[in-house]
């Protein structure tokens, strides 16, 4: 079949600016909407996926395997694991076991905070906060807190402090995640070293900020372990998690995860259940599934929104030249070749709003923060999303240009000669 | 000036190029039954000029349309060069028109978005031929209709009289056997029309084409060889018979 020129095409597509802006647009707005569903989902994925370290280990109350915050173990139990597990890492003499606390505690930071030092009326707060956009809200935002000992840093291979210092026990000192300012809805300003956060009622000072690449623990605050548990009234923890030395079949040295399980087993009396780090997160993950679909979902009902407002923009372009498209049959080409020629127009201006939309995605969504009840994390926009979003705004030139081609397509060679 | 054409170039012993035989078109609206053409029969020797006349719906465009091959008669045969082409398929037909046809319309149908050499050469890009030879063909072309130094003109840049020479242009590029043309010069100041009808006897007579013309308008008409007249579908009687009398004798208008 002989086709139409491509220029007939391309030229077509300057008959109406306006149109044209209308379709790049819409194709443009509808791609970005992909991409920010898929770099969510990806963003998500990835983050707890890449929460869990390899070699750990984490020990939870029994009966509380499906939350971390809801678990207790005693306190003793850390002591009794660095002393009797086989096969637990030591560096220097240190054993790599963290005993931890995890909860989610309101924090409150920038002019909330001090409203609050200064002045405990809650309308004062209240009113202070409704016109400040870096403020928290007045009552504070739930953060993912956890109470640690300087073996976290051991333990937690991809935590890095990138800022500061090691906060002192006793002396209200926290540190704080890349993305808790994203948790909070503050600016990074307001939680920079040297400032104040309110946490539980309480002012504590940021000493320093840490990074863990990826993962949800970069939403945390870490705080030592005896102050968080004196602020909490807590006596025991929520649990240990130890990293293990990889199993090494010569020397007969290091511990898996069968091993620790075993353990578990010698002694009923911990009330301990173990799980790999990375099947804890893996599971948090699952627990997330069905955001991702409604992520998902929405981008798909957006897209077939845009999808209606493109077939309307294009149905008005090819009726406006229905007796062109008789005139290109009577000279011999056919209907197929004009269709062709029509999906390459709408495709071309679809696939340029996409690539406008990769290119915002690539340069200013990629690692945008996002943040979501359990923590915070950067949204991933990978080959795979771009692929996604470049494939959708060919989808939609061809599927926005297909009904509205055939419907201009249908009157006979004679009735579309008549039209105007 | 051209109204008395000898028939030099019909070749009257061999079957007409065009035969219509009982060719017959009709709509159906609910009930009611429109007939457009009825029963039609005519003959149309290679290298006529036939002018169609009459009151406007009396089948003219439909005649044309059918002979053009981008309408479907309801009944009869319609033969052409030997091939019935009531019964090509769709593509088949569109295939056909390429060849054996080239249109003309009153309101020219250029593509707005092609300049007036991309215009004439459309046609040419249905055929298999060498960038070189489809180069020469549309030079041809649009030096024959007098509009050679107009090659990179957008029709919106043209007059009505030069947009309706570049579409004769782009009718006559594949050098089809039949041109027709649905009322030409319909849309044209007097002297344009004049012009325009002076190229049409010129291919009939210079090239040989087999031109069939609607018009409304007797001073077009006269240049033609003979004209037909239809009414309500059908052909009036008295110009079958002076046809038939002196077939290729044209009518004074
Ligand atoms: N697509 C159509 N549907 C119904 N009737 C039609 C259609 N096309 C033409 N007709 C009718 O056929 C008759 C002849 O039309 P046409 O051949 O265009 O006349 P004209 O001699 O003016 O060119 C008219 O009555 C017209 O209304
Ligand atoms: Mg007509």
């Amino acid at each position: 079949m002989r086709l139409l020129p491509f220029a007939y095409a391309v030229r077509n597509l300057g008959r109406s600016p306006s149109r044209l802006f209308l379709s790049v647009a819409g194709a443009a707005m509808v791609v970005l909407l992909i991409l920010v569903a898929g770099g969510f989902v990806n963003g998500m994925s990835r983050a707890l996926r890449a929460t869990g370290g390899e070699h750990n280990v984490i020990l939870m109350g029994a009966g509380s395997e499906e939350s971390v915050e809801r678990s207790e173990i005693e306190a003793g139990v850390p002591g009794v694991l660095a002393a009797s597990v086989a096969g637990v890492r030591t560096r220097a003499g240190v054993a790599y076991v963290s005993p931890e606390v995890h909860v989610m505690l309101p924090v409150r930071v920038g002019a909330a905070a001090r409203t609050t030092t200064q002045s405990s009326g809650e309308q004062a707060a209240a009113a202070q906060g409704s016109n400040t956009a870096s403020m928290s809200k007045p009552k504070g935002r739930q953060v993912m807190m956890r109470g640690v000992t300087p073996t976290a840093a051991l333990v937690h291979e991809s935590v890095s402090l990138t800022e500061g210092r090691w906060p002192v026990s006793g002396a209200d000192e926290v540190l704080v995640g890349r993305m808790a300012a994203t948790v909070l809805g503050v600016a990074e300003i307001d939680v920079q070293v040297g400032k104040a956060v309110m946490i539980d009622g309480r002012p504590w000072e940021v000493v320093g900020r840490f990074s863990a690449p990826g993962t949800v623990v970069e939403a945390e605050v870490w705080l030592p372990l005896a102050d968080l548990m004196t602020a909490t009234k807590r006596e025991t923890i929520s649990c240990v998690v130890l990293t293990l030395d990889p199993y090494n079949e010569e020397t007969g040295e290091g511990a898996d995860f069968g091993d620790i399980a075993a353990f578990t087993k010698t002694r009923p009396d911990l009330e301990l259940v173990p799980m790999t780090e990375r099947e804890y997160y893996g599971k948090l993950a699952n627990f997330f599934g069905p955001i991702k679909i409604v992520a998902w979902v929405t981008a798909g009902l957006i897209a077939v929104g845009g999808l209606f407002g493109g077939l309307n923009t294009m149905y008005a372009a090819f009726a406006s030249r229905i007796r062109e498209l008789g005139t290109l049959q009577s000279i011999g080409y056919r209907r197929l070749a004009i269709v062709w020629s029509m999906i390459q127009e709408s495709t071309l201006a679809t696939a340029a709003g996409g690539l406008i939309a990769c290119a915002v995605g690539v340069f200013m969504l990629d690692g945008l923060a996002v943040r979501f009840s359990m923590g915070a994390f950067g949204l991933m926009i990978d080959e795979t999303v771009i692929g996604l979003g470049l494939l959708t705004g060919l989808a939609l030139g061809v599927v926005g240009a297909l009904p509205p081609a055939i419907r201009c397509l249908k009157p006979t060679i004679p009735v579309a000669l008549k039209a105007v | 000036m051209t109204t008395n054409h000898t028939n030099h170039r019909t070749n009257s012993s061999g079957p007409p190029l065009i035969q219509c035989r009982r060719l017959t078109k009709t709509y159906k609206k609910g009930d009611n039954t429109i007939t457009p053409l009825q029963e039609l029969d005519l003959d149309v020797p290679t290298g006529d000029f036939l002018a169609l006349m009459g009151p406007s719906g009396s089948g003219k465009t439909t005649l044309l349309n059918l002979i053009a091959g981008i309408d479907r008669p309801s009944g009869g045969n319609l033969i052409i060069g030997g091939t019935d082409i009531s019964t090509l398929s769709r593509s088949k037909l569109a295939d056909w028109r390429s060849v054996n046809v080239g249109y003309v319309f009153q309101l020219y149908n250029l593509v707005p978005v092609l300049t007036a050499y991309e215009n004439v050469e459309l046609p040419l890009l249905l055929h298999s031929m060498s960038a070189k030879d489809r180069h020469e063909k549309v030079q041809t072309a649009m030096q024959l209709v007098g509009i050679a130094d107009r090659h990179d003109h957008y029709p919106r840049q043209l007059s009505g009289g030069q947009e309706q020479r570049v579409a004769i242009a782009r009718a006559i590029v594949t050098d089809p056997t039949i041109i027709v043309g649905d009322e030409p010069t319909g849309d044209l100041d007097q002297e344009s029309a004049q012009a325009i009808m002076d190229l049409m006897v010129q291919l009939c007579e210079d090239l040989g084409k087999t031109l069939i013309i609607v018009t409304h308008d007797a001073k077009s008409a006269a240049y033609a060889k003979r004209t037909l007249h239809l009414e309500k579908g059908r052909l009036i009687e008295a110009a079958v018979l002076a046809a038939r009398r002196a077939p290729l004798v044209p009518q004074e208008a």
